[in-house]
């Protein structure tokens, strides 16, 4: 969503995922961290400047974005949590990935959505991204082969996802905490 | 079929649950939860990071202190001991102070690194869940508690009624239930493209290579893998994959088979264990 006003529509002749594996879309991710919600609402966020300097300050990380995607969980009319969606990338992955937030704004739950590894450096190319950034979460409905179940390999490490992480914790200690 | 991932343990663990068709699917989902569950465990109890954790208290104990740890952290060790023995010290955990010279690990305090003395034991398993510190050290369980943590995972689902199933902690993984499960193995030339494809079945496979973490440091090439009997940085361009009926000793193995460049290192036989290098 995030990368959409950079690119031109029609980019999308980017090559296929390397590895990837498809978990939950965000209907389901919002279920697995609140199962007894009987709503959801999007509300989404907007920062404001001191806003984004204060999620700086907290997180000790670039605020990187101005609008966040949000989930309000329900019961009723109770105010349950909040799942924020959010995308990073890595070495060469693309991982699309959801924190489950409660109304103090501490982290319930992290679930990732989508996993994708490109080929070679097309992970840094918006083209590349743009096929996939913002779909599942959205629609879960993208479809990716799954004839190879699980790599082994050394091991990745995940520091841009705990950031990211990191990041929503402070976006919602500053815009959501209750 | 349901299939989820979580970060723990420093990477992305993923768990899939194969069950009965007409089973609940939110059972699955229950059963994938509580799997999720123990691998947390394991990353509160075995975190070099964390100061709380029993490998830090291990770590910043003094010699001849006695501790009481969890029977989880306790089996690790032990292992990663007996692991030590077999391979005559290409494995040993207790060279966490080369990785944090090298900066692949923090820091815990402010003080100067122990030094790292090969064939000094550095704790003692007593009766479980009891660990003596014998020597100023530091140990990282980071070559063996990835493994651990797939076996409890794996447990945890069979205790749950789940038929078959495979979790992977960012490439070391078991497989379990009457089915095949493909596996591809990374190429350790371009890590993004497949090097090798096997079949699991009731089976763990755990690899290590240092295409990922190996970097310059103080003018010389280090990376997360180290040579346990001279404490140096393992930087190969192999990739080593070994297959074990469990992932902890999978795990371990991997480090002996890359120190050693012996796909058949007399360590395996006794363990059920086969190893290929790529």
């Amino acid at each position: 969503m995030r990368y959409r006003h950079l690119i031109p529509l029609a980019a999308c002749a980017a090559g296929a995922p390397a590895f990837a594996a498809q978990y939950l879309n965000a209907e389901q991710a919002q279920k697995l961290m609140f199962p007894e919600a009987t709503a959801f609402r999007q509300q989404d966020l907007a920062l404001s400047l001191p806003q984004m300097q204060q999620v700086e300050k907290l997180a000790g990380l670039a605020a990187r974005s101005v609008n966040w995607r949000v989930v309000g969980a329900y019961s009723g009319d109770q105010l349950l949590g909040y799942m924020v969606l959010d995308d990073v990338i890595g070495k060469f992955e693309l991982i699309s990935y959801a924190v489950g937030l409660n109304p103090d704004a501490t982290v319930r739950q992290i679930e990732i959505l989508t996993y994708r590894e490109s080929h070679g450096g097309e992970i840094r190319l918006p083209a590349w991204r743009h096929q996939f950034v913002g779909k599942s979460a959205r629609t879960g409905g993208l479809a990716v082969g799954d004839g190879i179940a699980n790599i082994s390999g050394a091991t990745l490490s995940c520091t841009h996802l705990t950031d990211g992480v990191r990041r929503i914790a402070a976006v919602a200690q500053v815009a959501l905490k209750k | 079929m349901m299939r989820r991932a979580q970060p723990w343990l420093g990477t992305l663990v993923d768990i899939t649950a194969d069950g009965d068709p007409q089973a609940e699917s939110q059972a699955e989902s229950q059963a994938i939860t509580q799997a999720f569950a123990e691998i947390a465990l394991v990353h509160r109890l075995m975190s070099f990071h964390d100061a709380a954790s029993d490998v830090s208290r291990l770590n910043v104990a003094a010699p001849g202190e006695l501790l009481e740890l969890h029977p989880h952290t306790w089996r690790v060790l032990q292992l990663a001991a007996r692991m030590t023995e077999l391979s005559h010290g290409l494995f040993n955990i207790a060279c966490a102070p080369r990785l944090v010279d090298w900066q692949c690990l923090p820091r815990p305090g402010t003080g100067e690194s122990p030094p790292y003395q090969p064939a000094l034991a550095v704790y003692r398993c007593e009766q479980s869940p009891m660990v003596c510190k014998l020597a100023p050290g530091w140990v990282d369980v980071g070559g063996v508690a990835k493994g651990y943590a797939v076996d409890l995972a794996v447990e945890s689902l069979q205790r749950a009624g789940v038929a078959s199933g495979c979790v992977n902690a960012g490439g070391d993984l078991r497989a379990f239930g009457e089915r095949d499960w493909p596996v591809a193995v990374r190429d350790p030339q371009a890590p993004q493209r497949v090097g090798a494809q096997l079949v699991l079945r009731n089976e763990a496979l755990a690899t290590s290579a240092s295409y990922f973490s190996a970097r310059r440091h103080g003018g010389r090439q280090v990376s997360a893998l180290v040579d346990g009997r001279s404490g140096e940085p393992l930087v190969t361009p192999a990739s080593v994959s070994v297959r074990a009926p469990r992932c902890d000793i999978a795990d371990a193995l991997t480090k002996v088979v890359l120190a050693s460049g012996d796909a058949r290192h007399p360590a395996l036989a006794g363990l059920h264990a086969a190893a290929f290098i790529i």
